[in-house]
């Protein structure tokens, strides 16, 4: 690296004093990007992510990464990181709702063919007709796919995300790519505080020999390594070889949970664990939960909340502690399919309790009272009169 | 103890242990059966398995089979010095991760992508992996738990394996050394006398003998060496 | 360094099978080209030997030049996709990655960023080894703006003028009329012009041939090599028929490579000036000084 920085472990560099800024989502994820000793970016354009890469192409120029270019498009982008990431740097990119899924063929054979990288999602609507408005339906593709996944209420979650995520990629045990999404827009584009350590500081230098697959760079043996085998015979050894491949790619998924308690205080966060009426959320609309959450407070009402910060490893066992008691889950969400309510109805037992929505997609925004009316619904109050 | 996993076979289809719930051991602790016990503790069972059962075997990978580090000489030293202890103790490499056309020869080494026929065929009841990139190690302890009663000792360099029967973590040549004092140690115990021996060399080294090659040893594809009528090929690439 | 990565340590090696010793023993890592080149096949151990192409395959016959053409194979990495070709490339002794479908280009385009980032002073050889369908079909973005962007890597497409691994259907460099899977009534349009798209896109040294010369041909794959470490893109276009999918008899491939060599593949050399000034430089010094 050029500029004179300070590498750290992210234990070290977690702990460092923090300075508060008045940044957009776009920013801190560039500003994470900066203190992450990155060596390479590619960039191409889709609202609204567009403005992540560029912010990463000024710190490409300033000096805080070493290699950068547009490509042309994202199938070629997500490609070229599977290239890259096998010849041994660190790798960034984002993208946005259709870019992800033109990128997506590549994007979900990266955790198979175990490619280290940060890949920021920054959420929009994918369904026809085109809208470049913020959803998270594309969220739900990455789902299946073996990827680690985190989404970020807010700006100081979409830098303190993005900058653990290059920590947990790059674990001998886990060794698959992380996502970071946030809702396109309403995080991206909009400002908050973020507090963040100098960046004099940044996290130390991939090291592509810590890996539990040989880097494609002819210093690793084997010489005869071809890292992702082609088990395309039929017959029961190619099936099995393939089986517990498989099962490793999840079984990395799952050994990234630990990492969650010691980068991101945890997979969920919870408030009044106990009441009556769970609000569990994640992205921007745990924003929103969280402002129902208070005004229910205010009300003295029994409802508590969970927002989930990592949908991949699925925290099961701390979903499952979070809601045992609760007669009511809502689930706020800002996609058409409700993928995070099926996600707690199949993870706990009395799934019955979770209510479908309020969902809002399209662009809409997702105002507290639509939360709010749900609440009084569970409570058997009738929200009409409270409203009024 | 309970054994969260234990020697296979286990089935057509198993669960992998990290899905059972075993977790990687702490720094400085090992996993013996799915359970974080002492490194001593893991390594007297490991010993055990090594000295009673049959054909014990070591897979050196190619992290250890090739120089390309500073530490390989001294490590792979270390691993022959434990080698020599344990009585019949043959080394099959894992010296490659690709699937090989057109077969690999199973008395000679062991492939990740079917581990399995390399253990079968040589009746190996108990084995060591060192050296082998963990993804290719946890694919292949996995396969053997699934399909053979194999008891395996993982000595990883980095994490460990959960898939083990006995995994340590962060090995490196003292770290094999101590193991094979342990192992001398239990033998001790155990009454078995032994001298230290060197496991023989890889089978197929010999030189193979094609003296008494003809074409008809070609079978349908004689056609293919052109010998002219009469001819009796007696040397052959 | 590099040697070092297949040098077995020395307590292992009796331990090794027999083909990984003679590898090193017998093969041309770290060797003189003049020992092990071409000229010398047979007489070496070469880097890719057995395997699964169908007899009479004129594609596993070049693909074997290749690997005996490098110029610094203890540096190569190889990048392929689906096709018959990969199945002999991965066979080889060296790196050989196999991603998605048509993607070589694209992952070439970043290792060979990520080698320039992490060995500056190594030279590390990238080559994309594809076919008609995964070059100019599906991959064919990926491929023309590796070349737009000038990145410094070779390509080579294998063209055997059909989807040869997924049963015979027609390609994008398949002829006119061609009868084939997915065009019953024979094809309605011509090849497309790859060397043209190739030159134009800002490839420094591009060759359409077909290898029945194994000098000429290697001549060809050191001189893409050696130009792309230094000026840009190279490319080559070579026939490599599928006898199975165009029912040529197995004593008829080298006959019909012959053919084609006097018609739609006649040898076909493009360089720039600067390319020229560095063969010209390159030829007259013995290998292991330009590598």
């Amino acid at each position: 690296m050029s500029l004179d920085k300070t590498l750290l472990s992210m234990d070290e560099l977690l702990k460092l004093p923090r300075e508060k800024h008045f940044i957009t989502g776009a920013q801190a994820m560039s500003e994470a990007v900066k203190r992450s000793s990155t060596d390479m970016a590619i960039a191409y354009p889709i609202t609204p992510q567009s403005e992540v890469m560029h912010l990463v192409g000024d710190i490409f120029a300033q000096g805080h990464i070493k290699e950068y270019y547009r490509a042309e498009e994202e199938l070629g982008t997500m490609s070229a990181i599977a290239g890259a990431a096998r010849g041994g740097v660190r790798m960034f990119t984002a993208t946005s709702g259709p870019g992800l899924l033109r990128g997506l063929e590549a994007i979900v054979s990266w955790p198979g063919h175990r490619i280290p990288c940060v890949l920021g999602v920054l959420t929009r609507v994918i369904n026809a007709p085109l809208s470049i408005q913020p959803d998270n339906l594309e969220m739900a593709y990455l789902m299946h796919s073996g990827i680690v996944m985190l989404h970020a209420e807010n700006q100081q979650d979409t830098f303190d995300f993005t900058l653990a995520a290059f920590a947990i990629t790059e674990k001998v045990d886990v060794y698959i790519p992380v996502s970071v999404s946030t809702e396109g827009f309403f995080v991206t584009h909009a400002k908050g505080y973020v507090e963040m350590m100098d960046e004099k500081y940044a996290f130390e230098e991939c090291d592509p020999y810590k890996a539990p697959v040989p880097a494609m760079d002819n210093e690793v043996p084997p010489a005869r390594i071809q890292r992702d085998a082609p088990v395309q015979k039929s017959n029961f050894m190619s099936y099995l070889i393939h089986s517990v491949w498989q099962q490793e790619i999840w079984d990395s998924n799952q050994r990234a949970m630990k990492y969650m308690y010691q980068y991101i205080d945890g997979p969920i966060e919870v408030q009044n664990p106990g009441s009556d009426v769970m609000l569990v959320a994640s992205g921007c609309a745990a924003a929103q939960a969280r402002e129902a959450h208070r005004y229910a407070q205010e009300e003295g009402l029994s409802v508590g909340f969970v927002k989930v910060k990592c949908i991949r490893p699925w925290p099961t066992d701390e979903i499952r502690e979070a809601l045992k008691t609760a007669k009511t889950v809502i689930v706020p969400e800002h996609n058409i399919v409700g993928w995070l309510c099926k996600e707690i109805k199949g993870c706990i037992p009395n799934g019955g309790i979770v209510l479908e929505g309020p969902r809002v997609y399209g662009g809409m925004t997702l105002p507290v009272e639509l939360i709010m009316t749900e609440i009084y619904n569970a409570l058997g109050m009738d929200s009409l009169v409270l409203q009024a | 103890m309970q054994k969260k996993i234990d020697v296979g076979p286990v089935g057509y289809m198993p669960q992998s242990a990290p899905m059972m719930g075993v977790e990687l051991s702490p720094e400085g602790k090992a996993l013996l059966y799915g359970n974080v016990v002492s490194e001593d503790e893991a390594m007297r069972d490991a010993a055990k398995a090594l000295l009673t059962m049959q054909n014990p075997t070591i897979f050196p990978g190619p992290m250890v089979l090739w120089d390309w580090k500073d530490d390989v000489a001294d490590k792979s030293a270390a691993i022959l010095e434990l080698a020599s202890e344990i009585p019949n103790c043959k080394i099959i490499p894992m010296p490659d991760y690709r699937p090989k056309y057109p077969k690999i020869d199973v008395k000679a080494e062991i492939n990740p992508n079917h581990p399995n026929l390399t253990i079968l065929d040589n009746k190996i009841k108990a084995c060591v992996f060192i050296g082998v990139h963990c993804h290719y190690a946890n694919l292949t302890l996995r396969m053997i738990r699934a399909g053979t009663d194999c008891y395996t000792v993982a000595m990883c360099a980095e994490m460990g394996h959960e898939e083990a029967m006995a995994s340590i973590r962060d090995v490196h040549a003292s770290d094999v050394l101590k193991f094979r004092d342990i192992l001398v140690e239990v033998r001790k115990e155990l009454g078995i006398e032994h001298t230290a021996t060197m496991p023989p060399e890889n089978p197929s080294l010999p030189k193979e003998d094609w003296g008494d090659l003809t074409p008809a040893d070609y079978g349908e594809y004689r056609s293919l060496i052109m010998s002219r009528k009469g001819e009796h090929v007696a040397e052959v690439e | 360094m590099s040697l070092r990565y297949m040098v077995p340590a020395s307590k292992f090696k009796r331990y090794l099978p027999k083909d990984y010793v003679e590898l090193v023993d017998y093969g041309p890592f770290g060797k003189d080209y003049s020992e092990v080149g071409v000229k010398n096949m047979g007489t070496f151990k070469e880097l890719v030997e057995e395997h699964p192409m169908c007899s009479g395959c004129w594609m596993a016959y070049y693909i074997k030049i290749i690997f005996a053409a490098l110029p610094n194979p203890e540096n190569t990495v190889t990048i392929g996709t689906a096709g018959c070709g990969r199945l002999a490339i991965s066979q080889a002794a060296v790196p050989f990655i196999y991603g998605n479908y048509g993607d070589q280009n694209a992952m070439a385009s970043g290792i060979t960023r990520a080698f320039r980032l992490r060995f500056p002073d190594i030279q590390k050889d990238v080559i994309t080894i594809a076919g008609d369908g995964g070059m100019m079909d599906i991959g064919f973005s990926m491929t023309m703006h590796a070349w737009f962007r000038r990145e410094r890597f070779t390509t080579i497409m294998l063209d055997n003028e059909v989807y040869g691994n997924t049963g015979g259907q027609e390609s994008g460099m398949s002829i006119e009329g061609a009868v084939l899977k997915m065009s019953p009534k024979g094809k309605n349009f011509g090849k497309m012009p790859a060397m043209q798209l190739a030159i134009t896109a800002g490839c420094v040294y591009v060759v359409k041939m077909s290898p029945t010369n194994i000098n000429k041909a290697a001549k060809a794959i050191r001189r893409a090599i050696f130009a792309a470490r230094k000026l840009g893109p190279t490319f080559i276009h070579v026939y490599t028929s599928c006898n199975i999918e165009y029912s040529i008899p197995t004593p008829d491939v080298f006959r019909d490579a012959k053919e084609m060599e006097k018609g739609r593949f006649a040898f076909e050399e493009f360089m720039t000036p600067e390319a020229k000034e560095l063969f010209a430089v390159v030829e007259s010094k013995k290998k292991r000084e330009v590598s």
